[in-house]
């Protein structure tokens, strides 16, 4: 053993020996019997206890008899009088933890050990007793602990507080009782029983908020004295303000003074955790913020890394928010890009691109690409999401962003990093018609030289929709026909394709692209072959395959309406004969999607994953859902589909979702049930709709669902008819109606009785935003002056006292539902005023802009003035008659 | 909380381990990513470094918890010695350096495999005097010392 002698830390190879090689569980359960010896070795116990508890953390679990035996075993090592013994006791019982009928033979012993005149016999005896007691025992011991609680050795209180702490989860009513005494622990000098008497005091009172309010307001006078009591108090500091923030709008905030005093406690736990709760508080205006900004600050210069990055990660979630206020330590944050510590210097990144103006762009990618060397491709695509926002941000900006982009494509990298990049130049592409041309050309220097099958067939076919729209398509031919020559089969089979999106669009091209294609037809690979064959046959326009010009487009670059899903379970089930496979067959109903998975896709960011129109696909989705039911299949082109709307808490019996599906002149409701008990099977599930609240909806069809087993989601729908065109609006409340079956577990199988059974929903309204279609526009200005001034309506609003401008100005953009341009949503902390940008589509296809000029007076009355332009006057009128009403 | 505290060698073998509060089919999960985390950041790293929040935060691995939000691994490499906390932000930091100081302060010197090895009886007591299913009890190193040996705390 003395032979280990080590150096260098590094040095793997020197062969280490270790004092549990080849342990084994019987062998120490057999060693064990030494605790059974009339005359005890405490040294030898000692490590047998050792041995076993290295046993229990290794994994290894003792049968129920071996456990009752070593337990025996031990209870025999009170007997010995050896201190360090009986401290390695007091653990091994616990790790143990024998069950009930065991625990009596040791409760006497452990009893005499909570009297004794040695306290931490008794600290240690109090946690033993209470990690292995049951409710009948406690009470015996009730009157010990609390004496405990308040005893004068700060190891026997903390023991006792502790104890009571975990106790509560098992016998809460026994504990509560014990609030007296907590309480005057609380007052104690001892730093830690201060803290381990709050933690108790709060969770004893936590479902009582006046309680729970009180506490603080007393605390908060000043007796607390531990950093970590101090710590405590701050979170429950900010749990009163939230709550408190909810009853009253006007006035002070409440315990701010305190929170703010504690920016000045010498200890940096107190100082972080009060800056966190400051920057967390619900509102907070820019004077608030300022001093936690100025100590997080400080803290970004600190030499323990702890520090750093609690501090830098506190103002990147600031600058999400209130990204002016983070700007003066814009410094501070720029030297932390070279810190060591690669977690602190990507949180300073994605700050500083949250919080940099527009001139400081170029400085600041300057660095960042000394930066990116070094980082792991994890952490290079949380810049790369950063810098396709930032580009979002600042339009203008694009070709140092883009410059950036296609040069770190070219750098070495995985798969994930790469589609991150190219996801972010094809976003910026589709937002920044200016951007088109050079972020074309930069994908198709990528594909020259691209390891991933993946990404170079989505680049192909995004250049097949895009490069055909260019000024000159002629230069990406050169890239496309590079992968026919040189890439493997399905890479050459995409190039196809794109080679023959561009001879369908460009007439100019057509004969030569021709030339390619029919080079194509000598492929070793069938695909590309069977493709070269198809497209020459249709382009080349000897009418076999298709008639004119415009079925060739359609063809080519017409959305696939089946369901891919549907068309794949059909050929799978075609059996090869006479009869060639219908594609009239395959059916076209989009069969249900869990929510959850629903939702993760809505997350995904859009980039080449994504089809071009990325935001309808959901919408096209839907749309076909709509058509395949024929009640609604006389509805209509589908104008809108709203976000779902939840009808239910969470984790209740039956989980409902609304989405309202707007046409024009019908509303329907699709209701997404999920039943979340195994027991049941619901069947004839219906949603009966109360819409005396909706005066101009008339209900016309309502179609059940026949079956919801568990856990597998359905459809129900209800329709309404509306006066054509008009934006109608209404509450509506709902009942869901269905019959229960019992389902056996054990079989699966449901009874063949039902009894009928009613579920209330929440309400929901139809609202002016449900007519109105996000839809962006890349270039604000442009657009707006495109659209003239002939039907452009001008007015000014009050809009009353407001909590602030941002809640104000977040309040019109939900009101009208439209898409914010160029960042306009974000309101500057401090400012008295703000101009925001709108964009959307108003039913009936109307392309309506609005400029909204906000302005705030000390009293915090807000003032609106709001300019509307669109294809029609009308619309004009009735968004000014959404913000009047 | 301090949700878990992992104590694993360079192989990631685990010497010990306290899970709080982390359901039981998690913890399997856990076990492995945070070992694996504590081995891929050890490249270049000098001892004692405290990786603070050195984790891939991007990719999260199929937890239901959210890493990035709610907890950050921290690790502290000794001589082919990895100790792992997962912890509620900031409160906790406090008791992560509790466990190493006490850890170094049994071993004598910085630990070792070996020297954990040895000490191991003595550590698992200590741990149980610093954290009790995620509550931190004692962070007095002295006191801890103490406690362990059953001999009274001085300072009252």
């Amino acid at each position: 053993m003395a032979l280990y002698v080590k150096k260098d830390d590094d040095r793997d190879e020197e062969a280490e020996y270790s004092p549990f090689s080849g342990i084994e569980k019987g062998a120490v359960l057999q060693e064990a019997r030494v605790f059974n010896d009339p005359q005890l070795d405490s040294r030898r116990c000692s490590q047998v206890i050792t041995k076993l508890l290295y046993l229990l953390n290794q994994g290894d679990s003792f049968t129920k008899v071996e456990a009752t035996e070593v337990f025996f075993s031990v209870t025999k090592l009170f007997q010995s009088r050896d201190i360090g013994l009986r401290r390695m006791v007091y653990l091994i019982i616990k790790e143990l933890s024998p069950c009930a009928d065991e625990v009596i033979i040791v409760t006497s012993s452990l009893m005499k050990d909570m009297n004794s005149k040695t306290d931490v016999y008794r600290a240690n005896a109090i946690r033993v007793l209470c990690r292995i007691t049951d409710g009948t025992l406690l009470t015996q011991i009730e009157r010990y602990l609390k004496q405990a609680i308040v005893d004068k050795n700060p190891v026997v209180a903390s023991a006792a507080l502790v104890s009571g702490y975990h106790l509560l989860q098992t016998n809460p009513e026994i504990v509560k009782r014990w609030s007296n005494e907590v309480q005057e622990a609380v007052q104690s000098r001892a730093a830690l029983v201060q803290f381990h008497a709050l933690a108790l005091l709060h969770q004893i009172r936590q479902n009582d908020r006046l309680a729970v309010s009180k506490l603080v307001t007393s605390l908060t006078k000043g007796t607390v004295r531990s950093p970590l009591a101090q710590c405590l108090l701050i979170r429950y500091t900010s749990q009163v303000i939230r709550e408190s923030s909810m009853n009253s709008q006007a006035g002070d905030r409440p315990f701010y003074d305190y929170l703010e005093g504690c920016l000045r406690h010498k200890s940096e736990m107190v100082i972080l955790e009060a800056a966190r709760a400051i920057t967390e508080l619900s509102g907070v205006t820019s004077r608030e913020l300022t001093p936690a900004i100025t100590v997080l600050q400080l803290f970004l210069s600190s030499s323990k890394p702890v520090l750093r990055f609690a501090a830098v990660r506190t103002l990147n979630k600031v600058a999400m928010t209130h990204p002016m206020a983070v700007t003066s330590c814009n410094i501070d944050m720029e030297s932390l890009i070279s810190d060591q510590n690669r977690s602190i210097a990507t949180l300073a990144i994605t700050t500083l691109l949250k919080t940099g103006n527009e001139s400081g762009v170029d400085r600041l990618m300057k660095q960042i690409t000394n930066f990116m060397s070094d980082i792991a491709d994890e952490f290079k695509i949380v810049v790369v999401d950063a810098i396709r926002s930032l580009c979002l941000k600042f339009p203008l900006k694009f070709r140092t962003l883009m410059n950036f982009l296609s040069n770190i494509l070219r750098e070495e990298g995985g798969f994930e990093y790469k589609k991150a990049i190219v996801d972010s130049i094809v976003t910026i592409i589709r937002d920044i018609p200016d951007a088109k041309e050079s972020g074309l050309l930069h994908l198709c220097e990528f594909i020259e030289d691209c390891e991933f099958t993946y990404l170079s067939t989505q680049i192909l076919h995004f250049l097949g929709i895009e490069g055909p729209k260019t000024s000159d398509p002629s230069k990406f031919i050169r890239y496309i026909y590079n992968r026919v020559i040189l890439e493997n089969a399905t890479v050459r089979a995409s190039a196809v394709s794109t080679l023959a999106k561009f001879g369908a669009m460009v007439d100019s091209l057509k004969p030569r692209i021709f030339v390619l294609l029919r080079r194509c037809l000598y492929d070793n690979d069938d695909e590309v072959r069977d493709r070269a064959t198809l497209y020459l046959n249709t382009i080349g326009g000897d009418g076999s395959v298709v008639e004119t010009d415009k079925d060739v487009k359609e063809f080519l670059f017409g959305s696939f309406d089946l369901p891919l899903v549907n068309l794949e379970t059909s050929l799978k089930n075609y059996e090869p004969s006479e009869e060639p496979f219908d594609v009239s067959s395959v059916p076209r109903e989009v069969k249900s999607q869990p929510f959850a998975e629903k939702k993760a896709a809505a997350k995904k960011p859009t980039g080449l994953g994504a089809p071009p129109a990325g935001p309808t696909s959901t919408v096209d989705a839907y749309e076909k859902l709509l058509v395949s039911i024929p009640e609604f299949s006389t509805f209509g082109q589908l104008f809108k589909s709203s976000a779902p709307v939840e009808l239910t808490e969470a984790e209740t019996e039956y989980s409902v979702n609304v989405v309202k599906h707007i046409f024009d002149k019908h509303v329907v409701f699709q209701y997404n049930c999920t039943n979340t008990i195994p027991e049941q099977l619901l069947e004839n599930v219906t949603i009966v709709v109360d819409a005396s609240e909706a005066e101009e909806f008339e209900e016309i069809a309502t179609k059940a669902l026949k079956s919801l087993p568990y856990d597998t989601p359905g459809q129900t729908f209800v329709a309404f008819e509306k006066p054509e065109g008009v934006p109608a609006v209404g509450k509506f409340s709902n009942v869901l109606r269905f019959i229960v079956k019992e389902v056996d577990p054990s079989s699966g199988e449901a009874e063949e009785d039902g009894v009928e059974d009613e579920y209330q929903l929440e309400e929901f309204e139809v609202v002016a935003a449900d007519y109105m279609l996000k839809v962006g526009v890349s270039n604000f200005r442009n657009a707006w002056e495109s659209l003239g001034p002939d039907f452009e309506r001008v007015d000014e609003y009050g809009l009353g006292p407001r909590e602030s401008l941002k809640e104000a100005v977040t309040a019109v953009i939900n009101l009208l539902g439209m898409q914010p341009c160029e960042g306009t949503e974000v309101v500057a902390a401090n400012s008295r005023s703000h101009t925001c940008l709108l964009s959307g589509v108003y039913i009936g296809n109307v392309k309506v802009l609005v400029r909204l000029s906000f302005g705030v007076d000390s009293g915090k009355e807000v003032a609106m003035k709001l300019a509307v332009r669109s294809e029609d006057e009308a619309v004009s009128d009735a968004i000014h008659e959404l913000v009047a009403n | 909380m301090l949700l878990a505290v992992l104590i694993a060698n360079s192989e990631g073998n685990i010497l010990v381990e306290r899970f709080n509060g982390v359901p039981g089919e998690e913890r399997l999960h856990w076990r492995s990513f945070l070992v694996k985390l504590g081995a891929d950041n050890l490249k270049g790293v000098k001892n004692e470094e405290l990786l603070v929040a050195c984790h891939k935060y991007v990719f999260t691995p199929c937890f239901p918890l959210t890493l990035t939000t709610l907890f950050s691994p921290c690790v502290i490499k000794y001589a082919k010695l990895l100790i792992i906390f997962l912890y509620c932000f900031n409160l906790v930091s406090e008791a992560m350096f509790v466990v190493t100081s006490a850890i170094k302060d049994v071993c004598g010197k910085p630990p070792t495999e070996r020297l954990f090895l040895d000490k191991y009886g003595r550590i698992c007591l200590c741990l149980d005097e610093i954290v009790w299913k995620g509550l931190l009890e004692n962070t007095d190193k002295d006191r801890i010392k103490r406690l362990i040996r059953l001999k009274p705390p001085t300072e009252f």
